[in-house]
C-alpha cells in the first residue's frame, strides 16, 4: 500500500497528490512516468511524474478527473493509500545531443505543464539556459506559474482569454521567443492540437522537437498494446517506445483518434463532466451578477 | 463448455486405456507427467493417488487440466483411430476429487538458498515450486496486481476459472513461495541489486513479450483491439462491469477477430458471451489453425462464424474514425511454377473482394520480444531479434546465475512454457549445487 501524503488543489480541477513511494522515487529519471491504481476497483492509470523526491521517498503526480477512476482517486484523501503504484515506467529523456549553455525550450499547455516542469528542473541542473513558455485557457487554469518562473531563465505566459499575463496561444509565444534567442531543441507537453501546432513552428525552422505523448493504457510494460500510436509511419508503443518521440513524426491524426477511444463512455458514465465544474466559461450564476453589476450605473 | 467427469465416467474412460508398455503420451506430454500410471489408480477409483503421481510432475494440476493444449491426447496411440483417451479431462477429475491440499515431499538439497523468480505465470509458478521442491527458498516478482499472469489477464473465466485460479495460486503460496506483486524487474530493480540482497540465482520467466501489429490498415482505429488489450481488460480489470469497475471497453454489435491462436479464439468466445456477433478470419486452412478440432467444434456450436482462407486487407473508418467495416479477399490454392511447397501457393482470389459487417475488430497475431528489455536489463547480451542471448542449449545468459524460461526464447502453448521452466529448473539447480560456495547465507 502507498500513502497518500499530501493533496492539493493547484488550479481548476487540477490536483496534485504526493505518494510515498521510495523505491520509484529514487529511481525516477526526468520523462518517465508511473502506473497507478485508486482503488482495487480502478483502472490503472499512467501519470507522468511531477516530482520524485528520493529524500523523502515521495513521487508527486497532477491529474484532472476526467473519468471514474480519476475521479475515485481525487476522492481519496491524505493518509488514504492506494494499492498499486509501479514505476518509473517508459524510457527518460535524453539531451546527450546539445552542448551545455544551449537554449532549450519548453512548451507546456494546460496540464502539460505538470509534464514540462520537471524537464526544465533537469535541463536547468545539467546547466542548460531554459525557455519556459507557458500557456492555458484562463488564469485558473494555469498551474505551476511560480515553480515554472522559479525554474526557467525567461518565461512568457500565454493565457487563451487573456485573463493572465499576454493573450494568444503557447506558439504565437514560441515565435517570439524564436526570434530573439537560438533555440537548439524544444520539448513540448500538450493536448493533441497544440503539440501539432508547436510542431509545426518548429519545422518551418527545422528546429528538434521533442513531444510527450498521453496515450491509453492498461498495463503500461508494453504487454496489451493499448497505447499504440504511429510514429514515422508505423506503429510505436508509448509505454516501452516512449512517452518522448520525435514531434515532427508523429501522426497527429492517428493519435487523436487513439486518446479520444474512450470519450464518449467516461463522457457518459461522469455526469459532472458535463456540468459547468469544470468547464471554463464562467458560471451562469457567475455570468449573471457581472452582468447585473455592470449594468448598473 | 465440456463439464467435468462423473465418476463412472472416468473409471470407464481410465479403463479404456491400453497401457502401452512404451508410453507415447508420456513422450507427447512437455512436463513427462506419468500417464499410464495414474490412469490406472484412476481405473481402481482412488483419485487423491492419481493427484499425487500428477504432481509428481506438474504441480498446477488443477490449471493443466482445463487449459493444457493436451499434447498427450494427440500423441496418443488411440488418436489413430481418432478416439484418444480424454486424458485432460481425466486430470481434472484427479484434481477436482483428489486431496488438493496435501502438501508435496521436499528435498533438502538446496539447503534454502534464495532464488527469484520473475514473472508470476504458468512458467513461473512451475519453476517457483519445482524451485521448493528441491529446498530453495522462492521468491516470485509479478509486475501487474495480480498473480498468475496469462492465466489470470489471457486465458478467459469459460476456460479457467478463476475459483480454480485462486485455489491453485492458494496451494502454492502454501508451499512457501513468497509471491510479490506491483515490482516490475528493471524499473523497480535491477538483477544486481536481486544479487545484492541474498538472492543467488534468478530465473526470468517474462512470458511471449509485447504483441505484434497486423500493419492492416486501419489497425488504429477507435474500436480494433489487440487481442491481448482486450482479454485484459476484460479478465484483469473487469471491464465487463464498467463504471462499477474504472477500465472501459467500446465494442459495437458485429465483431471480426483475426488470427489462429488462443487469444485469437479467446477472444471470440468471450465476445460470443458478451452477446456479439463473431466472425473469425484466418487466412490459412482449418488445418494450419493452432487450435484442436474439438475446441473449433465447440466455437463452431457457440456461435463463432470461421472464415478460412480469407485475408483482411483494410478496416474500413467511417466518418468519426470508429470502424464500419473489414474489407476481406477470399485466398485459394493455385499451381504456381515456384518449387516450395510443391508447386502449390495460397494467392488472392481475382474479384473476390467483400466487406463484411462488423463494428470492431480484434487482432490476434502473434508476440515479438518486448523491446524495453534491452534498457530494463543493461547487464545482458541481447540477440539481433531483441530476445536475451543464451548459450547453446543451456538456459543461462551471458550473466552468470541469470536464467531464462517459459515463452521468454520460444512462443508456445501453456504446457511448452512449463516445460522449458522445468528444464530451466534443473539447470538452476546444477548451477547452484556446483557454482555457488558453501559459505553463502543460508534463510534459517
Amino acid at each position: 500500500m502507498f500513502k497518500i501524503l499530501n493533496k492539493q488543489l493547484i488550479a481548476n480541477g487540477v490536483k496534485r497528490m504526493d505518494l510515498k513511494a521510495e523505491t520509484i522515487a529514487r529511481r525516477a529519471r526526468v520523462g518517465q512516468f508511473v502506473m497507478l491504481m485508486a482503488d482495487e476497483r480502478s483502472a490503472r492509470l499512467a501519470f507522468p511524474i511531477l516530482e520524485a523526491d528520493a529524500r523523502k521517498g515521495t513521487v508527486s503526480i497532477a491529474f484532472e478527473e476526467t473519468n471514474v477512476s480519476t475521479k475515485r482517486l481525487g476522492n481519496l484523501q491524505i493518509g488514504d493509500s492506494v494499492p498499486m503504484v509501479v514505476g518509473p515506467l517508459g524510457m527518460p529523456m535524453s539531451f546527450n545531443d546539445v552542448r551545455k549553455g544551449n537554449f532549450i525550450a519548453c512548451v507546456g499547455y494546460g496540464l502539460g505543464i505538470a509534464q514540462v516542469l520537471p524537464v526544465c528542473r533537469e535541463l536547468k541542473r545539467l546547466e542548460y539556459r531554459v525557455l519556459g513558455i507557458i500557456g492555458a485557457k484562463t488564469k485558473r487554469s494555469l498551474l505551476l506559474e511560480n515553480q515554472m518562473r522559479l525554474t526557467c531563465d525567461q518565461i512568457m505566459i500565454t493565457t487563451d482569454d487573456g485573463t493572465h499575463e499576454r493573450k494568444g496561444f503557447v506558439t504565437g509565444s514560441l515565435r517570439e521567443m524564436m526570434s530573439h534567442y537560438r533555440i537548439k531543441l524544444v520539448v513540448c507537453s500538450a493536448p493533441v492540437m497544440i503539440a501539432q501546432a508547436v510542431a509545426q513552428v518548429t519545422k518551418e525552422k527545422s528546429i528538434r522537437t521533442l513531444v510527450s505523448l498521453n496515450t491509453l493504457m492498461v498495463d503500461g510494460t508494453g504487454m496489451c498494446g493499448s497505447c499504440r500510436v504511429k510514429v514515422g509511419g508505423h506503429n510505436v508503443l508509448t509505454c516501452v517506445d516512449g512517452p518522448t518521440f520525435d514531434a515532427h513524426e508523429v501522426d497527429y491524426k492517428d493519435l487523436t483518434v487513439r486518446t479520444q477511444h474512450y470519450q464518449i463512455q467516461e463522457t457518459w458514465h461522469n455526469p459532472s463532466s458535463l456540468s459547468n465544474l469544470r468547464s471554463e466559461e464562467s458560471s451562469t450564476l457567475t455570468r449573471w451578477l457581472g452582468d447585473f453589476l455592470k449594468s448598473k450605473p | 463448455m465440456v463439464g467435468g467427469l462423473s465418476k463412472k465416467q472416468a473409471i470407464e474412460e481410465a479403463a479404456r486405456c491400453p497401457q502401452c508398455a512404451d508410453p507415447v503420451c508420456v513422450e507427447g506430454c512437455p512436463l513427462h507427467i506419468d500417464i499410464p500410471v495414474f490412469i490406472r489408480s484412476l481405473r481402481e477409483g482412488n483419485a487423491a493417488e492419481a493427484l499425487n503421481k500428477i504432481r509428481e510432475a506438474n504441480v498446477l494440476t488443477g490449471i493443466c487440466g482445463r487449459a493444457c493444449s493436451a499434447p498427450c491426447e494427440t500423441a496418443c496411440i488411440l488418436n489413430e483411430e481418432k478416439s484418444p483417451i480424454s486424458i485432460r479431462a481425466l486430470e481434472r477429475y484427479a484434481w477436482d476429487h483428489g486431496h488438493r491440499r496435501q502438501p508435496i515431499k521436499k528435498s533438502s538439497a538446496g539447503q534454502k538458498i534464495k532464488i527469484a523468480v520473475v514473472g508470476s505465470g504458468p512458467a513461473g509458478l512451475t519453476a517457483a515450486v519445482e524451485l521448493v521442491r528441491l529446498g530453495y527458498q522462492v521468491t516470485v516478482f509479478e509486475s501487474l496486481h495480480e498473480a498468475g499472469g496469462v492465466l489470470s489477464y489471457g486465458i478467459p473465466e469459460f476456460r479457467l476459472p478463476r475459483k480454480i485460479l485462486g485455489a491453485e495460486l492458494e496451494y502454492v503460496r502454501s508451499l512457501g513461495v513468497e509471491v510479490r506483486t506491483n515490482t516490475l524487474l528493471g524499473p523497480m530493480m535491477s538483477i544486481k541489486e536481486i544479487f545484492e540482497t541474498g538472492y543467488q540465482a534468478i530465473l526470468l520467466a517474462l512470458g511471449a513479450g509485447v504483441p505484434k501489429f497486423s500493419n492492416i490498415p486501419g489497425e488504429n482505429l477507435v474500436g480494433v483491439y489487440l487481442a491481448d488489450e482486450f482479454l485484459m481488460r476484460v479478465n484483469l480489470m473487469k471491464a465487463v462491469q464498467y463504471p462499477n469497475y474504472g477500465t472501459p471497453l467500446c465494442l459495437g454489435h458485429k465483431v471480426t477477430v483475426i488470427g489462429r491462436g488462443h487469444p485469437a479464439m479467446d477472444s471470440a468466445r468471450t465476445l460470443v458471451r458478451l452477446g456479439k456477433e463473431v466472425t473469425l478470419v484466418h487466412q490459412g486452412t482449418e488445418e494450419d489453425i493452432f487450435l484442436k478440432a474439438e475446441e473449433l467444434a465447440q466455437a463452431r456450436e457457440e456461435g463463432v462464424q470461421l472464415e478460412f482462407l480469407t485475408r483482411v486487407t483494410q478496416i474500413i473508418p467511417d466518418e468519426q474514425e470508429a470502424v464500419a467495416g473489414v474489407k476481406c479477399l477470399r485466398l485459394d490454392f493455385a499451381e504456381t511454377h515456384s518449387t516450395a511447397a510443391n508447386g502449390w501457393q495460397l494467392l488472392p482470389v481475382a474479384g473476390s473482394e467483400f466487406t463484411l459487417e462488423s463494428d470492431s475488430v480484434i487482432i490476434a497475431v502473434g508476440h515479438r520480444p518486448n523491446t524495453q528489455m534491452a534498457f530494463w536489463f543493461k547487464d545482458l547480451q541481447m540477440n539481433k531479434n531483441g530476445t536475451i542471448w543464451t548459450a547453446k542449449n543451456s538456459f543461462m545468459t551471458s550473466l552468470c546465475g541469470v536464467f531464462v524460461g517459459g515463452n521468454l526464447q520460444a512462443v508456445g502453448p501453456l504446457v511448452n512454457a512449463m516445460g522449458q521452466a522445468q528444464k530451466a529448473v534443473k539447470e538452476i539447480h546444477d548451477y547452484v549445487q556446483t557454482q555457488v560456495p558453501k559459505n553463502v547465507k543460508r534463510v534459517k
